[in-house]
């Protein structure tokens, strides 16, 4: 794992947008890169450089992005109330649309040539296959904070008040398993192998359930609401932002109970914003609040810094899928890719 | 990081029928060359076509913290939140809240969440009140009282359907229940809108203009419902003993205590402290220099139920330092 942060030397590639960067992914072929923004355009870049092209895709602000089921495309969702497919070059085509209530999060899940594609608008969320057709809608009890796939698409996560609710997505009934706990939900994660979910909480907080008995687990200490957490591919950890470093759970050998976290990548008085799991291995990519951003190794104490802080909070972040190229955005519209030389 | 001015927003209350969606048509068609974002419950009422109208439904949720009076509004969180992804495109934001509404967890939204505090502050809490129904509309709904008392603003609307005598009554009916608010008389909330929005009612600095006559018609009237209860002591204060002392108050009673506003003369200090709390989430800051040559008096005005004038009285005196 020594030389698992493979950017020998930095190249770099970037441009400014007219409005917040909401949000950035790639393609699953990793040949390109999207960055959504606050007036609702799409700006895909060449992952090994050349030029940047602008999408004018919603009449308002892109509240997320997510790689297309194919190779290449992107999926979008705006506060327009539609669901976008945006091809590599531009091409928009409109897969769905609740007539006006904001589409606050869009995911999609491809292995082989099967696919699944969801978005969460409201107290909804919509479920469809590779193509884009629509499955089924699942009902929750108060708005989607926040929707995940696990690592086979088998199951499908929703954060909301009062905890979560977790449903198979090939199943005939639409009635979810109930992960009951008090409070705000804003955001969740769900282990590859599904064998636990997390939420984020209003009150700077992750909760936890094992989902082979429901036992709850409490992580707490952070001194921010935490806004970005996924598990790394191995779901060997939970990586979070929320504090002044990466906060990293493990979730081996019994979980996290009773132990304490790592922190990775510590900046003083700098709030980790976002973090981006790697696509292989046990690392993790973090913006702060300053516009720093970083890559840490989880077994280690290899830090790695990409680019020092200019001042606008880092609003999003992204590794391509062989883990070589990291794009991220911040909130003053600055859209910035880094990439082996 | 750098300071950004935060974006305001004007909190719209009212009973039902009393002229809201009226007067905020009229903020958005108003000629005041200014853009607002708006959240409103009730779609389909308003009838302004404007892709910054935002449909929300009302999700109220209890803090984890201890605190039943703890009450936030999770829905605005997402929703400023998400307006802020826009960037700057527009001046501010009205939040409309059903008829029905406590403003209560609106209010304390803006005390509970950081990212909500930081890019957007509280403007004013706004309540449009229908001049010929307000006893009964008072009588039958306790929410009705709760929007007065939370009010900044009162626009007092439809006055072309009532005499003066009961224009009269119900100026004293929302006096009584707030000192504090600007009551606008209205007939067809026509009000002038520049009155109304970018207000910083909320500021601190605002509460240094309290209006002094008040407390002469304070220590009678009512002890039902909701009411206020105003003091005023001219010893400095001790800073420990106030925060001891309010802390608590806000502890004990906070669920009976609405609104808390004040304006302190702290010892060994030359600038004046302002106080404010909603239920038991309280701010505090100084707020500029007294007066050279005035009388440094420190004020304390309490909207709520249930409150012992006697015992507030001596609380807030007994924060003095020894004369």
């Amino acid at each position: 794992m020594s030389a698992a942060v493979d950017i020998p030397t930095l190249r770099r590639d970037g441009a400014t947008l007219d409005a917040p960067v909401t949000g950035a992914c790639f393609n699953r072929a990793g040949t390109h890169a999207a960055f959504a923004a606050g007036d609702g355009s799409l700006h895909i870049a060449p992952a090994t450089g050349g030029n940047w092209q602008r999408v004018a895709a919603h009449d308002g602000a892109i509240m997320a992005a997510a790689p297309d089921t194919d190779a290449h495309g992107f999926l979008t969702a705006g506060d327009d109330g539609r669901l976008l497919r945006i091809s590599v070059t531009g091409a928009i085509t409109e897969l769905f649309s609740t007539g006006g209530k904001w589409i606050e999060h869009v995911i999609s899940f491809a292995e082989k040539s099967d696919g699944l594609i969801a978005c969460a608008a409201g107290k909804q969320v919509h479920l469809f296959d590779a193509a884009g057709a629509r499955l089924k809608t699942l009902a929750t009890p108060s708005t989607v904070a926040g929707i995940a796939f696990d690592g086979k698409g088998k199951r499908i996560a929703a954060a909301h008040y009062g905890g979560a609710s977790l449903w198979f997505t090939q199943s005939k009934s639409d009635q979810p398993r109930k992960l009951d706990w008090k409070g705000s939900h804003i955001g969740v994660a769900l282990h590859p192998a599904a064998e636990a979910l997390v939420t984020s909480m209003q009150e700077n907080a992750l909760h936890g359930w094992r989902l082979s008995d429901a036992q709850h687990m409490q992580m707490t200490g952070y001194p921010t609401k935490c806004e970005s957490l996924g598990f790394t591919r191995s779901g060997k950890y939970l990586a979070s932002a929320g504090a002044d470093a990466i906060v990293i759970w493990p979730f081996t050998g019994g979980g996290p109970m009773g132990k304490p976290p790592l922190e990775r990548a510590r900046l003083n008085d700098t709030l980790c914003t976002r973090i981006a799991c790697h696509p292989k291995h046990d690392i993790v990519a973090a913006g702060y609040s300053d516009g720093t951003v970083s890559v840490a190794e989880i077994t280690s104490d290899r830090v790695m810094l990409i680019e020092a802080g200019k001042g606008s909070p880092v609003t999003a972040l992204a590794f391509s899928p062989d883990g070589a190229v990291i794009a991220w955005g911040t909130e003053a519209g600055n859209a910035e890719m880094t990439r082996p030389g | 990081m750098p300071t950004v001015e935060k974006i305001p927003v004007t909190v719209l209350t009212g009973f039902l029928g009393a002229g809201k969606t009226t007067l905020l048509n009229r903020i958005l068609t108003g000629t005041h060359g200014r853009r607002y974002a708006v959240v409103i419950n009730e779609f389909g009422e308003l009838g302004v076509d404007n892709d910054l109208v935002i449909d929300a439904d009302e999700e109220v949720f209890e803090m984890n913290n201890g605190c039943i009076c703890c009450t936030v509004r999770g829905d605005l969180i997402r929703i400023l939140g998400g307006l802020m992804k826009r960037g700057r495109t527009f001046d501010g934001i009205i939040v409309e809240t059903t008829g029905l509404a406590n403003p209560a967890p609106v209010a304390q939204t803006f005390f509970v969440d950081e990212g909500v505090n930081a890019r957007t502050r509280l403007d004013a809490i706004v309540t449009v009140v229908d001049a010929k129904f307000i006893a009964a509309q008072l009588r039958d709904s306790a929410e009705a009282e709760a929007q007065i008392a939370f009010a900044d603003i009162v626009v007092l609307n439809k006055l072309d359907l009532v005499s003066d005598e009961a224009r009269g009554q119900a100026e004293a009916r929302i006096r009584a229940i707030n000192p504090l608010a600007r009551i606008m008389p209205a007939t067809r909330s026509d009000i002038d809108i520049a009155q109304v929005l970018q207000q910083n009612a909320f500021d601190l600095a605002r509460i240094v203009e309290f209006d002094p006559d008040f407390l002469q018609s304070d220590e009678h009237g009512h002890t039902e419902g909701v009411y206020s209860a105003s003091f005023e002591v001219s010893r400095p204060i001790d800073m420990h003993k106030f925060q001891q002392w309010m802390g608590t108050l806000l502890q004990e009673k906070g669920q009976d205590l609405l609104r808390t506003k004040g304006i302190l003369n702290l010892e060994g200090e030359n600038r004046r402290f302002a106080f404010q709390a909603v239920h038991m989430m309280a701010d505090g800051d100084f707020v500029g220099d007294w007066v050279q040559d005035a009388p440094r008096k420190s004020r304390l005005v309490f909207i709520g139920r249930d409150l012992n004038r006697p015992q507030l009285r001596r609380g807030f005196e007994a924060c003095q330092v020894k004369g």
